[in-house]
């Protein structure tokens, strides 16, 4: 938690520096008013005051009561399955438009049961369900225009 | 009264029925099902209200909340472990009651507080929101600017672990507002030249994002939870209630105010009013050791107060247009996304829709008794689903329901990216709700602001000398020295912090 705590600060006083970086050019109001880059300005110097607070007590604070609470490191396998998730995010958006709705979340969502441990069958049977039931609701209750691809109904 | 019949009216409608039975049952299994909160159940279910008209939308996410707030205290009792963040003040107490055989008295008075609670809610929502409308007819930008000022450093009080973290969190969501056409010059800010930024970072999907995929990614994660489903014998759920109501009514009362009260706070939703309304119990109560042990007393204390606290949400959600919790943030946005801006004007314009409000309420919290019986039988198959089924099946909603909102993958892509912030920030001791706090009052404090400032020509004393804007001033600077003085009375006391008093 700690080192994490650090980076995190740190994280965010670059997004308070960024923020500057590019408010630097916005034009004031008439009569030299802030205008647009007031409101940005304030939130980056607040990323970088709290960023920085958050970085100093890191430091101040030992290994301490947090790292109890620290849950057991994600194991690889774990790190896997998270980015099943996103890349199967990535894939519908590519895909969706030339299979169609029907055939891509069906298969997508067959490939991650599977990848999460559910057996053959019943990833078969639940992907296939849970596309018609996400259909169901969706193209015909709300009459969202889903990608017909290849097989429409 | 002719309003309220109106109101009744809009209710009695066969859509509007259905609807409200659909968001009952889907909030009972969301709120049952340990890992999925009542904000995720929200955030799913705004692209449906997307396509309703105001009065079902509202309703179906009063109802479904209300269930939802209900339904986490099943797997509190059964499996230890709360279904949603709002059971965990007395998951300990209901486990233990449990354990010693008194299942049906724990989920009965789970199912009876949650309604009553919820009622008493509705009560003070109804007698007390009108009221605050009237005064708030007279707020200019000044005052609302005080007002979401006050919301946030609310929010960042009351968050939970470390309030630097909030406070970080805050300003994220208040820095994801600004991106977009800027409304003093109409600059494009931060948008690297894409167009479909050019009208802000989209809410719905932002949502989507931050409580649906993270939950996922999160789940993926921690992998398939293992836990005993203990069998119990649920018969007569009700038998020995009306002792208890007559045993713990001043309880009762006390809680349902506390519970609204905090709701009403800008910022503080059900989980803490819960925490709240249970060490409040504990301090009056005649048996204190029984505390953590399996108290009863406990369960009705902070079960009457979750469930009053969602009514005291929509006050100032519908009053000012400042959001009580994380779903009312969202019922925000739903209202701005159909033209309709929360305020004290609502209420005369379309008095209908705070009436259709109300009823839900009262409706919602009566079907509760029944429903959640049968919510309790089913309980087991329930808790049985398993988590790396219904995991993808949620990720599909999430990905169907950012892309139905304008048809484009770009939402998608907002939903992609929210998503993997609000996992990062949540594993990290991050809390998420004041991100949608900030992307909500956001644009409130800015363009408040600005239009202050430009009307008045930059005289900023007005801030500090209109008499209604210097009151709600002090209260925001009081609101920061809070966790000071709470700090003070602690060390007084020579007493640990309440949240390490109780386990969960």
């Amino acid at each position: 938690m700690k080192r994490n705590d650090r980076i995190a600060g740190m994280i965010f006083i670059a997004l308070g520096i960024f923020i500057l970086t590019q408010t630097y050019s916005y034009p004031s109001l008439e009569k030299g008013h802030p205008g647009p880059g007031l409101f940005p300005n304030l939130l980056a110097i607040l990323f970088m005051v709290f960023g920085g607070v958050l970085v100093a007590r890191s430091r101040r604070l030992g290994a301490s009561v947090e790292s109890i609470e620290k849950p057991p490191k994600p194991t690889a396998e774990r790190i896997v399955n998270a980015c099943s998730v996103l890349g199967l995010i990535v894939l519908f958006v590519v895909v969706v438009d030339h299979v169609g709705f029907l055939i891509t979340s069906a298969l997508l969502l067959f490939l991650l049961m599977k990848r999460l441990g559910v057996s053959l069958l019943r990833s078969a049977a639940s992907s296939i369900l849970i596309t018609l039931f996400i259909n169901l609701m969706f193209a015909k209750l709300l009459r969202v225009p889903l990608p017909p691809g290849i097989l429409s109904w | 009264m002719e309003i309220f019949l109106k109101g009744l009216f809009l209710l009695a409608d066969l859509k509007v029925i259905l609807i409200i039975m659909a968001s009952a049952i889907y909030g009972l299994f969301v709120g049952a099902m340990p890992g999925l909160t009542a904000t995720m159940a929200a955030a799913l279910l705004v692209p449906f209200t997307f396509f309703m008209d105001p009065v079902p939308a509202l309703v179906s996410i009063v109802t479904m909340s209300a269930m939802a707030i209900f339904a986490g205290d099943i797997p509190a009792a059964l499996v230890r472990i709360p279904g949603t963040p709002s059971s965990a003040a007395y998951t300990q107490d209901s486990f233990e009651l449990t354990r010693q055989g008194k299942a049906e008295q724990v989920l009965g008075a789970d199912v009876l507080f949650s309604a009553i609670g919820g009622l008493i809610g509705a009560v003070i929502l109804m007698s007390s929101a009108p009221i605050l409308a009237e005064i708030a007819l007279a707020f200019t930008s000044f005052e609302y600017f005080w007002l979401a000022a006050m919301g946030l450093s609310a929010t960042v009080m009351v968050s939970s672990g470390s309030q630097i973290k909030g406070a970080l969190s805050v300003v994220l969501g208040l820095f994801l507002s600004t991106i977009g056409v800027d409304i003093t010059l109409g600059l494009p800010r931060f948008t690297f030249g894409s167009v479909e930024l050019l009208n802000g970072v989209n809410f719905i999907p932002a949502m989507i994002g931050l409580f649906g995929l993270s939950e996922v990614i999160r789940s993926v994660m921690e992998g398939e939870l293992r836990y005993p489903i203990a069998s119990v014998q649920t018969g007569n759920l009700f038998r020995g209630m009306w002792g208890l109501c007559r045993r713990y009514k001043v309880n009762v009362l006390r809680s349902g105010l506390i519970g609204t009260f905090i709701g009403i706070l800008p910022g503080a939703g059900a989980d803490i009013a819960a925490w709240v309304a249970y060490a409040a119990s504990k301090r009056f109560s005649k048996e204190p050791h029984k505390y953590g042990h399996g108290s009863i007393e406990a369960i009705v204390d902070a079960g009457t107060a979750n469930n009053s606290c969602l009514a005291g949400d929509w006050v100032p959600a519908l009053v000012f247009g400042i959001p009580g919790d994380s779903i009312t943030a969202i019922v925000i946005g739903v209202l701005f996304m159909k033209g309709l801006r929360p305020g004290p004007m609502i209420f005369e314009q379309q008095p209908d829709i705070i009436y259709a409000v109300y009823l839900a309420f009262i409706l919602a919290n009566l079907l509760m008794v029944p429903f959640g019986y049968l919510a309790i039988k089913c309980s087991s198959q329930m808790l049985r689903v398993p988590r790396n089924i219904l995991m993808p099946g949620i990720l599909m909603f999430c990905i169907v329901g950012s892309f139905a909102i304008n048809n484009t993958v770009f939402d998608v892509g907002i939903m992609f990216v929210m998503g993997v912030i609000g996992y990062f920030l949540e594993a990290n001791g991050f809390p998420v709700a004041p991100v949608v706090l900030g992307i909500v009052l956001g644009p409130i404090v800015e363009k408040n602001f600005m239009m202050s400032m430009i009307k008045t020509e930059w005289n900023v004393a007005l801030f500090f000398t209109r008499p209604v804007s210097a009151i709600l001033c002090i209260l925001t600077i009081l609101i920061w020295f809070f966790p000071l003085f709470m700090a003070l009375i602690e060390r007084a006391r020579g007493k640990q912090p309440m949240r390490n008093g109780v386990k969960s």
